[in-house]
C-alpha cells in the first residue's frame, strides 16, 4: 500500500498513456473511418458549427474591409486623379483630332486657291445682336488689310472690314450690309448675295427669268475683284415669285456654319490701299 | 471719381467687353446676349455726375462700335443721347434703388434700339436691318434687364454706388 501510495501517479500517468496508446494503435487500420466518438462529436457540433462559421466569416468580411478600407481612400482619390488626367487626356485627343481634321480640310482649300492665304483664328464675335461681324488674330502686321476675301473649308466667310495691327474684323456675308456678287452653279444665273436674318442670305438683283430652283448652289462669280471665281457661298432654300416685280426672292443657307467657326483663311489679294 | 472706383470702372469694362465678345457669344445666340457695356452706362447715368459720366457714356457706346458693325459712332451717339436724358431725371427719382436700376436699363435698352434703327435707317443702306433688330427687341431687353438684375445682387453694388 506504502508502494502504491508512493508510485501512484506514474503507475496511473502510465496506464493512461498505455490505454491511449493502445486507443491509436486500434484506430490505426481504421483511419479513414469515422469511429463513434468521432461521429458523435461531429453530430453534436454540425448544427453549431454553421452559424458560428457564417458569423465568424461576416465578421472576418467585415475585418478584412475595415483593414482594406484604411487605404481606400487615398487609393480613391489617387484613382480619381487619373481618371481626370484621363478623361483630360481623352477631350485634348478629341480636340486634336477634330482640330486635326477642320485644319485638313482648310488646308484642302488653302491648296484650290490660287493667290496667297493666311489662315487665322477667330477670337471674338460682334458684341451687337444684330450685325454679324468677328475679329480674328491678324492684322496688318500679317499684310491683312480691309477689302480682302475671308473664306472657310467650307466656303465663303466674308469680308476684313476694320484692321488693327494685330487683329481684324470680318464682315460675314449674313449681316445687313454684306454684298457679294454670285452665280448659281448649275444654270449661272447671277445676283447679289446679302445679309439676311436669321443667318441666311437673300441673293438679290436675280431676274425673274433666270432658272433658280432649290437646292441649287451658289458660288462666287468673281465680278468685283474681291473673291476669286467658284469659291462655294450656299444652297438655295427657297425661291419665290411673285405675279409683279422684276426680281425673284431667293434665299440661301451659307455653306460655313458661321457660328461654330474657329480658323478661317484670308486671301492675301486686292484689298483697299 | 477717386482712383478705385476709375479702377473698378476700367476693370468692369474691360471684363463686359471681353465678356461680350468672346465668352458669352459661346453660350448664347444672338438676342439673348447681354449689352453689359450699356449696363455700366447706365449706371453712371444714375449715380455719376454729369462732368465724369457723359464723356464716359460716349466712350463707353465708342468702345461698343468697335467691336459691332461698320459704324463708328452709332452707339456713342445713342449712349450720350441715353446718358443726357436719364441724367436730367435721376435727381428727381430714388436712384439707389435697384428695381428703379434695372427698369432703367430695360427702358433705355428699347431707347438704344429704337435710337440704333432710326438712325441706320437714315444714313445707311441696310433696310433689312429692321427685321433683325425688331425681332430681336424682346428678348434683347429681358436679357439686359435680368442681367442688370443680377449686376443689382452683386454684394459690392451699394457699396460701390457710394464710390462713384
Amino acid at each position: 500500500m506504502e508502494l502504491l501510495k508512493k508510485y501512484g501517479f506514474f503507475l496511473l500517468a502510465g496506464g493512461v498513456a498505455f490505454v491511449a496508446l493502445l486507443f491509436f494503435t486500434l484506430n490505426i487500420p481504421n483511419n479513414r473511418e469515422a469511429n463513434f466518438i468521432e461521429r458523435g462529436a461531429l453530430m453534436v457540433f454540425a448544427p453549431v458549427m454553421k452559424p458560428v462559421a457564417r458569423t465568424s466569416g461576416f465578421f472576418e468580411d467585415v475585418w478584412d474591409g475595415y483593414i482594406s478600407l484604411v487605404n481606400v481612400r487615398q487609393e480613391n482619390v489617387k484613382l480619381r486623379d487619373e481618371i481626370k488626367s484621363l478623361n483630360a487626356r481623352v477631350v485634348t485627343g478629341n480636340e486634336f483630332q477634330q482640330a486635326n481634321q477642320r485644319l485638313t480640310r482648310l488646308l484642302d482649300m488653302k491648296n484650290a486657291i490660287e493667290p496667297p492665304t493666311l489662315a487665322a483664328s477667330v477670337v471674338g464675335e460682334d458684341v451687337t445682336s444684330w450685325f454679324r461681324t468677328m475679329i480674328i488674330d491678324r492684322g496688318s502686321a500679317s499684310g491683312i488689310r480691309e477689302g480682302m476675301a475671308v473664306v472657310a473649308a467650307d466656303g465663303v466667310v466674308g469680308q476684313i472690314v476694320k484692321v488693327a495691327p494685330s487683329t481684324a474684323r470680318v464682315l460675314l456675308l449674313t449681316d445687313h450690309a454684306s454684298g457679294i456678287a454670285a452665280t448659281i452653279e448649275r444654270s449661272r444665273a447671277r445676283g447679289v448675295v446679302k445679309g439676311k436674318d436669321a443667318g441666311l442670305c437673300s441673293m438679290e438683283f436675280t431676274t425673274r427669268e433666270e432658272d433658280v430652283k432649290v437646292g441649287d448652289m451658289l458660288v462666287t462669280s468673281g465680278i468685283g475683284g474681291v473673291f476669286i471665281k467658284g469659291l462655294p457661298i450656299g444652297e438655295v432654300t427657297m425661291v419665290k415669285r411673285g405675279e409683279y416685280g422684276i426680281f425673284q426672292t431667293i434665299t440661301i443657307r451659307p455653306s460655313v456654319n458661321l457660328d461654330h467657326l474657329e480658323e478661317v483663311l484670308v486671301v492675301l489679294r486686292g484689298g483697299y490701299e | 471719381m477717386n482712383k478705385r472706383a476709375a479702377l473698378l470702372l476700367a476693370g468692369a469694362v474691360v471684363l463686359s467687353v471681353v465678356l461680350q465678345a468672346a465668352v458669352l457669344p459661346v453660350f448664347f445666340t444672338p438676342p439673348f446676349k447681354p449689352d453689359l457695356l450699356l449696363i455700366i452706362m447706365v449706371y453712371l447715368a444714375l449715380h455719376g455726375s454729369v462732368e465724369n459720366g457723359a464723356p464716359l457714356a460716349w466712350l463707353l457706346g465708342l468702345l461698343k462700335d468697335v467691336f459691332s458693325g461698320l459704324y463708328l459712332g452709332l452707339n456713342s451717339f445713342t449712349f450720350l443721347i441715353i446718358f443726357i436724358v436719364i441724367k436730367g431725371i435721376a435727381n428727381r427719382v430714388y436712384a439707389e434703388s435697384s428695381f428703379l436700376f434695372v427698369f432703367t436699363v430695360a427702358v433705355a435698352t428699347a431707347a438704344a434700339i429704337t435710337c440704333n434703327l432710326l438712325l441706320l435707317l437714315m444714313f445707311t443702306q441696310t433696310p433689312g436691318i429692321i427685321y433683325s433688330i425688331t425681332s430681336g427687341f424682346i428678348p434683347h431687353l429681358l436679357t439686359n434687364a435680368f442681367a442688370a438684375s443680377l449686376v443689382a445682387l452683386l454684394p459690392g453694388f451699394s457699396r460701390a454706388q457710394e464710390v462713384a
